[in-house]
């Protein structure tokens, strides 16, 4: 067992950091007060710099792929990782990004779908993906900070993914987990800047043992599903994968409240971006069945012969 | 990065589980329901550790010198797994293993080497650890247990508590006060004390996790030799930091939840009672608190495996082991309560009264969100 990165993998993780604290991706207050900042700037950078092509590379991996999506998810701008990095290697490498994932009701709005090139469908019968024209998309407003739209029904030429259902599925619930992480923790640290500057009865708001074990409590969890995530992408065993999903879910609500709540009415405004970071943790809590679809599926695998 | 298991790592996990299935008696789970402190199980690892040791399966990670077989930090560590799931066969003596022995190697003069190291080596030795005190609990540097210098001796007085394992210890490694300081740190030595000096007294308490595990130990006009210090005056503090550094992570309780769930899981579905979604979910739920737990450890295992230092990993990780522990007791508890009574589930019984302990002893889970908080969000200190 080992959970230091190998050398390429170092390599790998330090040229993202450097991308990822970069000018692109920093956070702005958009002129029309927006829920999310689309970054094709620096969505298009992860792109021509290959990194989304990491699963192919025998150093690498989809490991690698899936820590990259929890990197990206902890930033406040938005870029379409998960499906380009995790999910088109399994099923169609030339598929034309970005990439919106429908693992739901394909009715429902579907996030990235304004802004993708191709979609692909994780359904009970099996897998399959689409590229998109512009009348398959409407977009809608949402609460959710993500572009989100709903798919016109039969505009759309599907094709079957020839792919491994299960194993699309469990690296799918390894990639959420890593973006869920990652969100709430990029709403970790904003709080955590936010609570050592913050000064009320003479002293900063982190000193204060009520806000820091609640704090500590949120990191331990947001740690764990880090590590979770990791192990689910390298094994693609459908028990890890319904393990770190499941895991990160039910830990979300209770880490979105006290994030806000620490943040104060600061993190009501949108002049602040925990908004981000939260409002996409309170869509993602709810993919691929949800923690109670997740935890029951894990314990269904776990115990099946029991 | 890697998560899997080496293959040598199985192999080993393997053959430390045919040594138990060996070894263990068909009573054991009732014998080991008395506890890691009871007189039955102490008496039962005395027979058991020498077999360990003999198989080399006691001390594999320590140099040979010293008995060991320079093995891996992980072998230390799956070993450690295996042994508190089978209900602490080693009951005491895994104190020695862990951090006493290695405290010596370190830090010991020879003579204390030679004197104590080769029984703990061979699995005959039952120490007991006297740090908490009655006003000296979470905040340990606050022990008032006093060893005056008289001579070529110390002269020790004062009161221990919650002394694990001290009914039948041979030797307890004591923290004292010396010199002038009334508090502090740095006004600390240790003393390796035979339990048979005059003026020692122990007095079991009974305790709802296991008989025989924690005492009061008074200590009156208690002398021991000078040559019994472990490092000098006032080195206490570091050097037990550098020891408990390993053990700062705790107990691996996860694998004992982990496998008591397990059977949850399997009676309650030959009872026809897991098809319940709500229940199902619940066992998923315990099951994943496990898994964050067993990964959190795992990544304080590697480091240290890799020669650094632990930080506040390790306080991460014992706070998922507390989470984890209470999320399958607390499953239990739910729905097969009466697992819990007569001879229900020794299992169940088992871990529920060594799980009730968890977030308490070794630092408490509050102690251990303040370190979390201050060394790894680098959150300022409680201003008083």
């Amino acid at each position: 067992m080992r959970f230091q990165p190998n050398e390429d993998q170092a390599t790998f993780l330090s040229v993202l950091d450097q991308m990822a604290e970069g000018d692109a991706a920093a956070w702005k207050t958009s002129p029309e007060w927006a829920r999310f900042e689309w970054s094709e700037t620096f969505d298009g950078m992860l792109e021509a710099n290959g990194f989304l092509d990491c699963a192919g590379e025998e150093t690498l991996g989809l490991t690698m792929a899936v820590a990259m999506t929890h990197r990206v998810a902890r930033l406040p701008v938005l870029a379409e990782c998960a499906a380009s990095a995790v999910l088109r290697p399994l099923v169609g490498p030339e598929l034309p990004r970005p990439i919106a994932v429908v693992d739901g009701d394909p009715r429902d709005a579907i996030r990235f779908l304004p802004v993708a090139r191709s979609v692909v469908h994780i359904g009970e019968g099996g897998v399959r993906r689409a590229v998109l024209n512009p009348n398959a998309v409407s977009p809608v407003d949402s609460l959710f900070a993500y572009p989100m739209g709903r798919l016109a029904a039969g505009a759309l030429e599907w094709q079957a993914a020839n792919a491994d259902p299960e194993t699309v599925r469990n690296a799918w619930r390894a990639a959420l987990a890593a973006e869920l992480g990652g969100a709430l923790k990029g709403g970790l640290d904003a709080v955590v800047a936010h609570v050592k500057e913050r000064r009320q009865f003479g002293r900063p708001l982190g000193s204060f043992q009520a806000i820091q074990h609640r704090l500590a409590g949120a990191a331990t969890r947001i740690e764990a599903a880090h590590w979770l995530a990791l192990k689910a992408a390298q094994s693609l065993d459908p028990v890890d994968a319904a393990t770190a999903l499941g895991y990160v879910q039910d830990a979300a609500t209770r880490i979105v409240n006290d994030l806000h709540q620490f943040m104060g009415a600061m993190g009501l405004t949108l002049e602040h971006p925990l908004h981000r970071w939260t409002y996409r943790a309170r869509l993602l809590r709810s993919a691929m069945g949800g923690a109670a679809g997740n935890l029951e599926d894990l314990a269904e695998r776990r115990w099946r012969a029991a | 990065m890697d998560f899997d298991w080496t293959e040598e790592d199985r192999a080993f996990r393997a053959r430390v589980r045919d040594f138990l299935a060996r070894e263990l008696p068909s009573d054991w789970a009732a014998l080991s329901r008395h506890g890691p402190g009871s007189k039955e199980q102490t008496e039962f690892s005395l027979e058991f550790c020498p077999k360990l040791a003999e198989a080399g399966l006691l001390v594999p990670h320590w140099p040979s010198e010293w008995g060991g077989a320079g093995r891996p930090p992980w072998e230390h560590f799956i070993l450690g797994e295996e042994m508190w799931a089978a209900g602490a066969p080693r009951g005491a003596q895994y104190m020695n293993v862990n951090w006493i022995g290695p405290t010596l190697m370190r830090f010991g003069p020879d003579e204390q080497k030679r004197r104590y190291i080769p029984q703990m080596a061979a699995g005959k030795a039952i120490w007991c650890q006297g740090f908490s005190e009655p006003n000296a609990g979470s905040d340990l540097a606050s022990l008032r247990t006093r060893a005056e210098r008289d001579g070529d001796d110390y002269v020790v007085n004062g009161q221990k508590i919650w002394t694990s394992y001290a009914g039948l210890a041979e030797h307890c490694f004591l923290l004292a006060r010396v010199g002038g300081s009334d508090k502090g740190k740095s006004g600390i030595a240790i003393f390796l004390v035979p339990m048979a000096t005059p003026g020692i007294e122990v007095r079991s308490i009974p305790s709802l996790i296991g008989h025989g595990d924690i005492h009061e130990t008074f200590l009156t006009d208690v002398r021991v030799p000078a040559s019994a210090r472990l490092g000098q005056e006032g080195e206490a503090w570091s050097i037990i930091n550098y020891s408990l550094a390993n053990e700062r992570v705790g107990i691996p309780r996860y694998e004992l939840a982990s496998r008591v769930l397990d059977g949850m899981v399997k009676e309650l579905s030959k009872r026809g009672r897991f098809s319940d979604p709500v229940t199902r979910l619940r066992a998923g739920s315990a099951s994943a608190a496990c898994e964050a737990a067993r990964i959190l450890v795992h990544r304080t295992v590697d480091k240290r495996s890799r020669g650094e230092a632990l930080g506040a990993e390790a306080s991460i990780a014992r706070v998922a082991v507390a989470e984890a522990d209470h999320a399958v007791t607390d499953f239990g508890l739910d729905y097969m309560p009466d697992a819990f009574s007569g001879d229900g589930d020794l299992a169940v019984q088992t871990h529920h009264e060594r799980a009730i302990v968890t977030g308490i002893a070794a630092g408490a889970t509050e102690i251990q969100l303040g370190m979390i908080a201050q060394r790894w969000l680098d959150l300022p200190r409680e201003v008083h």
